[in-house]
């Protein structure tokens, strides 16, 4: 992770949590942590498990460091490294660095979509048709704040590469805005 | 818009949004934004627009699909009785009450009140006599095949239970009918071993090591003693996990050939450099049978592979190895004798 969030480690600042808190922090953290673990160990189910287990282990402890976010991150990327797998081709050959994608589009005809759900949740069924790196990159950034260098860290990958993904998912967003924009708005 | 200008938007709201940003560092990317768009109004539109993506993509919509994931974590901390243990260890006994009354809210859920004290749930067991192997068909379609002097027991609500959860004594081979909602735990000896559709055996015979070897899909072991669950050890096919009972400790270990930890199924025996004690303990399950001996046979392996033949045909072949002298008389089999000593 980067330089400035090392004082938040450092500082293990402990605080007891309750059933009410524990259930907020795993809604807040569980869209984000779900596909990162995904993106690790390239498989649902063992993403799952290792999500959940990570959050049971720190349920049994009854107590979470300051710094939950960047805590939890770190924790399933010990799990998924901890796990013993064997890297699955295909799937990682789906998101390649220079892939050239056509992403399908929404089943609805755009004007319909766009009159019938809001902004923001049309934003996320388009986010979610990007491909599988670029989706987890612009929820880190967009959702769960973290910095392009953060984010380089938790992805083993180049800031630039970061940036360059959040860039082409904000320019395909636009496209699809720009393109039925008077049925967006 | 071009990517350059998008970093340069990005750039831009980054600094805006941090506290910490001078009001000139602002002030020099606006320009800077202010610029390209010049006077040109598709430009400004599409900056506009930039602006308000970045706005409406502020927040996740709940789509609530965490819920059912975590109902699994609820269900999970509910079935384990060591939350209960920790919590009266680390608050004074006078919060305690409070708290396992907070808990059981906490594992009401959404749908029925789960508490802490459920109605008694019905538990049927299966066993397998010596000589026998017998297959299972669990209540949710898993099929299990019980190895001789095992038996299991499962609840009768296990189709409808958020976690399944049988309990084995012996050795067994399992078929877990898929179901990524409802995980699978076998608890045997100090393992607990958890999956959501896979074929597995599971070895726990008391007072020996207990393991778990995979033939097809991933299951998840864990140490489950009073002392609490461990992390988990993910297996593969081909991957075994011994529980070492000496250090408590989880070992995974790679194997050419897991099928052959079932080949007990169709009445075969491999032994590989198995102690005698073992030895005899397997054959007296699976050919109901006593062995007598006025030896320990200790420090004595056996190197071998039966497939399914008689007990005269296996004593031949151990008499020979290990030079013993043996009768069998009715289901007792009396040896004198060895070389092991």
């Amino acid at each position: 992770m980067g330089e400035n969030n090392t004082a938040g480690f450092k500082d293990n600042e402990e605080k007891m949590f309750d059933e009410k808190s524990f259930e907020d922090l795993y809604r807040r953290m569980y869209p984000t942590l779900k596909k990162y673990a995904i993106y690790l160990v390239k498989d649902m189910e063992d993403a799952q498990i290792i999500l959940n287990d990570v959050f049971i282990s720190i349920w049994k402890n009854g107590t979470i460091i300051s710094n939950e976010k960047a805590y939890l991150f770190r924790a399933i990327k010990n799990a998924a490294t901890n796990y013993h797998k064997t890297p699955k081709a295909n799937l990682w050959h789906i998101d390649s660095e220079e892939e050239a994608t056509e992403i399908i589009d929404l089943k609805e005809t755009p004007a319909q979509a766009f009159q019938n759900k809001d902004r923001n949740r049309i934003l996320y069924a388009l986010i979610d048709q990007m491909p599988e790196r670029r989706r987890l990159i612009f929820y880190l950034y967009r959702i769960d704040g973290f910095s392009y260098k953060e984010i380089a860290a938790l992805l083993d990958i180049s800031v630039r590469t970061v940036e360059d993904h959040l860039v082409k998912g904000f320019q395909f967003l636009q496209q699809k805005v720009l393109k039925n924009r008077s049925e967006f708005r | 818009m071009d990517q350059e200008t998008w970093k340069l938007v990005l750039e831009y709201l980054a600094v805006k949004e941090n506290p910490r940003s001078s009001n000139t560092e602002i002030k020099l990317l606006e320009e800077k934004l202010n610029d390209w768009a010049g006077n040109d109004p598709y430009r400004m539109e599409q900056l506009q627009e930039a602006l308000a993506l970045w706005q409406d993509t502020a927040q996740l919509p709940d789509d609530g699909s965490w819920k059912e994931s975590f109902a699994s974590i609820k269900e999970q901390l509910n079935q384990t009785p060591i939350r209960k243990f920790k919590i009266l260890k680390w608050w004074p006994a006078a919060t305690a009450a409070a708290v396992i009354g907070a808990l059981i809210f906490f594992v009401a859920g959404n749908k029925k009140p789960l508490t802490i004290t459920q109605s008694p749930v019905v538990w049927t067991t299966k066993t397998a006599d010596p000589g026998k192997i017998i297959s299972v068909m669990l209540p949710d379609s898993s099929e299990i095949w019980l190895n001789s002097g095992s038996s299991i027991s499962f609840p009768q609500n296990l189709k409808h239970a958020d976690i399944r959860t049988v309990k084995l004594n012996g050795e067994a081979f399992f078929k877990v009918k898929r179901d990524p909602a409802h995980p699978f735990v076998v608890k045997s000896q100090n393992i607990q071993t958890r999956v959501l559709g896979t074929s597995f055996n599971i070895r726990a015979w008391k007072g020996y090591k207990p393991e778990v070897t995979v033939i097809t899909g991933k299951v998840a072991v864990s140490r489950d003693s009073a002392g609490g669950q461990s992390a988990a050890i993910h297996l593969l096919p081909n991957q075994k996990v011994v529980y070492e009972i000496k250090s408590t400790s989880l070992v995974r270990e790679n194997i050419d050939d897991a099928k052959a930890s079932i080949d007990w199924r169709t009445g075969k025996m491999n032994f590989d450099r198995t102690p005698m004690e073992d030895v005899f303990q397997t054959i007296s399950r699976k050919y109901a049978v006593k062995v007598v001996t006025d030896q320990s046979f200790k420090n004595c392996e056996l190197t071998a592979k039966f497939d399914n033949v008689e007990i005269s045909e296996v004593m031949k072949t151990i008499g020979l190895t290990l030079d013993i002298h043996y009768t069998i008389n009715k289901q007792i089999i009396y040896i004198k004798g060895g070389k092991c000593n």
